[in-house]
């Protein structure tokens, strides 16, 4: 398995000669680390005395971020040369005790030798234990690293009726495990690297060889390895970091904390970015009709998923279109409403002072300001401050005469609207837009919202994610991808890979075509 | 800089929205009274020979748009000054474009706005589409051509819903009549919308498969002429001849009378919009091939370096050409009849003629 490693390994090979070496003496090595740790009190450092060589030997760990047990059975094995006889042999002199170690007594994973102290402190905060031995100028460090961890949970922001309920959590291990507990094929490949000068984070790629472009994984490694940031706490830092189209509204990066949206996002030949200390899966190249569907269009009947799917693109336009096209008919286009529907309109807003985009502009930012303080809020009182928001501001504001009850309407509508894109950053953006759209609908009536709308698809026709056209497969157009786009057809005809991101493996059923 | 390619189905949508754009709701060759729609057929035979002659050129010089060959087969002394003049027309053509939509739209529902807010909000859209650069506007076009297509089903399908079609306004055409079909064919209506093509003359270098260019393009002008010619016939059976010749705009006038159920009514609407899109995508067009000429003539290489200028040129005199709407139909007449036919059927014909002659006689070096 060609795992490509960056930044400094573990084994120091890379910058080995810069690095300050270890001493031979225990005592100085001891004292240096301490010292680069400012003494920090959970760095545990256990003494021993190997009597059949006479050695000093310590072991060092950091409290809390290691597995306690895993540490104890670590330095048990070590020093089980303590006791020959039972078929392991004796080192032979001091300096064999390392290869000693590792051939012989050691089980534990991931057994690497350390000559340079950096690398040392690095695996040291990673969670590995390290065993310093007097008189030799070298650390054995082998992976330990455990503690506290959140368990697998239920997703909480992408729920689904039927399907899978496990999460992903902040542990990168678990995280993988829980995507190769889905893909148990010899192809799902994984590459990690660690990012961020200070926090050195722990990231994954993932994709399955064959399916994924290679020129797509290759792309994304350069782009990673190029980037230069001394913090990634969470993997959104990533995402902005390696956006084309900086001063885009549109996210060009999937999402998600299911492992099984990740696990049919890589079956599609996409690519997956796993950082350590996050639930939250970055999938790219992500085009903008992935950010419409989620995983459960797939779980239910086809008929059924292809009317929600076509709810959802509805539901888009009016969160985005709404409020204009209510401001724009009001002020410009009176006659496209019927004529009693109308005159009902005007006599709701005969006591209201303002215009009708005021109008409309103020109840869309109450009802932002309602949405984020619902957010923020610990969930008892969130719910009380959407009744007062929602109930009691609502029925105020009209009763006022501020508001029109049709502006209410208009606005809680497209408000729902909103929450039914199932991608809440695709749906940040979209509510973001609409004032835009507001505006150019007060402004210019219908006209300005056509130019609008022309333009807001001409810049999402421009935008590219990782190489891949924004909005295909639409434009480009691709006939084969109509099939799981608008509608979802029942799986027997699907039997091709989206066109844009798969290689040469189009085919999803072998055989299937054939008959 | 990667050459920008694009596909056979977003040329085919660009040619079709292309040739939808204005045509589809002005009123084309009024001279063949109630037999329009006939006369756009009788039309479409020519105007599939020119767009053959414009992809023959192509396919012989498959990198150069049409000012680039013009020097090769004229020669540059003859072939420049030709490739210049070009310019203007495009861009005057542009603009007849742009003061149509505005002039609809302040007749539908802005008289209170001045003309110059609504073509400049066109105009900066058209500025922004091609910075974008011809890659990005034909994957708009797909996108757009699959709206317009939606809303011309839904329209058309409303107008004949609510029983406004009478056929007899469209039959018997007699003999008489198709002459006159004949006549307002040819040049009229071989030209504009057809003759115009001659603007993706400076697309074409773009195109991915030179084999297709035929059948793409052909089938794009085939499909664009039959939606044409239907929608000026549910126009016409709907209007009566009479009407349809007097009215600024005869679908606008048409959808304004549909009213199915007491419910569906009042879908001018769509109207506006279909007109927004074409005047957008037509205009796109040819301010495209007018900077694409322009900076093949004086080596520009950024295309994005000319955007700014045409698009100020075609905004005023968009309404500096034209002191009302009566004067600019009269003026679109003259320029449809002594203008137009040059660039878009003249040149070509006689690059064609000159390019089989030195093949023949061997006098390329």
């Amino acid at each position: 398995m060609p795992i490509r490693k960056t930044g400094s390994t573990p084994d120091g090979k890379k910058e080995g000669g810069q690095q300050p070496p270890l001493s031979a003496v225990l005592e100085e090595n001891l004292e240096q680390i301490r010292a680069r740790l400012g003494n920090s009190p959970d760095l545990v450092i256990r003494h021993y005395k190997s009597m059949i060589h006479e050695v000093q030997v310590a072991a060092i760990y950091i409290n809390a971020i290691t597995d306690k047990n895993l540490v104890d059975t670590y330095i048990e094995q070590a020093m089980k040369f303590e006791f020959p006889g039972e078929g392991v042999g004796i080192p032979a002199a001091p300096g064999d005790i390392y290869s000693y170690f590792k051939t012989k007594a050691v089980s534990i994973g991931k057994l690497k030798v350390i000559r340079d102290l950096n690398t040392l402190l690095e695996a040291l905060l990673s969670g590995d234990t390290v065993l310093l031995v007097d008189g030799i100028a070298e650390a054995l460090s082998g992976m330990t690293s455990g503690g506290e961890g959140r368990a697998v949970s239920e997703a909480a922001t992408q729920v689904s009726i039927r399907g899978s309920k496990e999460a992903f959590t902040e542990s990168l291990g678990t995280n993988i495990a829980l995507v190769r507990r889905r893909i148990k094929s010899p192809d799902l490949r994984l590459e990690t690297m660690t990012l961020g000068a200070i926090t050195r984070t722990d990231i994954s790629i993932m994709y399955i060889k064959g399916l994924a472009r290679e020129e797509a994984v290759f792309n994304l490694r350069e782009k990673l390895q190029h980037i230069e940031a001394d913090s990634i706490l969470e993997s959104g830092y990533i995402e902005q970091l390696l956006e084309e189209n900086k001063f885009s509204p549109f996210p060009t990066m999937y999402n998600t904390e299911r492992p099984d949206s990740v696990a049919g996002n890589l079956l599609e030949g996409r690519i997956a970015l796993l950082v350590d200390g996050t639930p939250f899966v970055l999938i790219l190249p992500a085009t903008f009709f992935v950010f419409m569907h989620t995983v459960e269009d797939y779980y239910q009947r086809y008929d059924v998923s292809t009317l929600i799917r076509l709810l959802r693109v509805i539901c888009l336009v009016v969160s985005l279109f709404g409020p204009a096209i209510f401001v724009a008919a009001l002020n410009f286009h009176q006659e496209m409403i019927p004529t009693p529907l109308l005159i009902n309109l005007a006599s709701q807003r005969e006591g209201v002072p303002f215009p009708t985009f005021i109008e409309a502009l103020m109840m869309e930012c109450t009802f932002e300001v309602i949405r984020e303080a619902g957010i923020r809020l610990p969930s008892p009182i969130g719910q009380t401050v959407s009744i007062i928001g929602g109930l009691v501001l609502g029925q105020a504001a009209v009763q006022a005469g501020i508001v029109s009850p049709a502006m209410v309407i208009v606005v809680s509508l497209t408000g729902i609207c909103s929450f039914t894109t199932p991608a809440f950053n695709m749906a940040l953006s979209i509510r973001f837009l609409r004032f835009g759209i507001m505006f150019t609908g007060a402004f210019m009536g219908l006209y300005g919202i056509a130019i609008a709308a022309l333009m807001l698809v001409a810049h999402m026709c421009s935008l590219r994610s990782l190489g891949v056209p924004y909005m295909s497969p639409l434009g480009p157009f691709s006939p084969g991808d109509q099939k799981d786009l608008f509608v979802r057809s029942p799986l027997h005809f699907m039997k091709t890979r989206p066109r844009l991101t798969r290689s040469k493996r189009g085919r999803r059923q072998p055989g299937a075509g054939s008959s | 800089m990667r050459k920008e390619s694009i596909g056979s189905f977003q040329l085919f949508a660009m040619i079709v929205l292309f040739e939808l754009g204005t045509a589809l709701v002005v009123p084309i060759g009024l001279e063949s009274g109630h037999a329009v729609w006939v006369s756009i057929l009788v039309a479409l035979p020519g105007g599939v020979l020119l767009v053959l002659i414009y992809d023959y050129l192509y396919r012989q010089f498959p990198d150069l748009p049409i000012s680039g060959y013009m020097r090769r087969i004229l020669g540059p002394a003859v072939g420049w000054p030709l490739g210049l003049l070009f310019v203007p027309v495009l861009l005057y053509n542009g603009s007849r474009n742009l003061r149509e939509a505005g002039d609809l739209l302040i007749s539908a529902s802005y008289d209170k706005t001045p003309v110059i807010i609504i073509n400049s909000i066109m105009v900066i859209a058209v500025m922004y589409i091609l910075y974008m650069g011809i890659e990005v506007f034909a994957r708009t076009a797909e996108i757009y051509f699959m709206i317009t297509m939606v809303m011309g089903l839904v329209c058309n399908f409303v107008v004949i819903a609510a029983g406004l079609v009478k056929l007899h306004n469209l039959f018997p055409v007699h003999p008489g009549e198709w002459l006159e079909a004949l006549r307002s064919a040819y040049p009229n209506i071989w030209i504009f919308p057809y003759g115009e093509l001659v603007c993706f003359a400076t697309i074409l270098p773009h195109f991915k498969s030179a084999r297709k260019v035929n059948k793409v393009t052909v089938a794009a002008l085939v499909l664009s002429s039959f939606l044409l010619s239907f929608t000026h016939a549910i126009e016409m059976s709907v209007l009566g001849a009479d009407i349809y010749s007097r009215t600024t705009f005869p679908m606008f006038t048409t959808i304004t009378l549909v009213n199915v159920a007491n419910f569906i009514q009042r879908l001018d609407a769509f109207v506006i919009l279909t007109l927004i899109i074409g005047v957008f995508f037509k205009m796109s067009v040819y301010c495209y091939a007018a900077v694409a000429i322009a900076a093949d003539l004086f080596r520009i290489r950024d295309l994005q370096k000319l955007v700014l200028p045409v698009g100020v040129v075609v905004l005023l005199s968009s309404f500096v050409s034209a002191e009302n709407y009566p004067a600019h139909m009269a003026d679109g007449v003259v320029f449809l009849e002594r203008i137009l036919p040059i660039p878009c059927a003249v040149v070509p014909i006689l690059l064609f003629a000159v390019h089989r002659l030195r093949l023949r006689f061997k006098l390329y070096r």
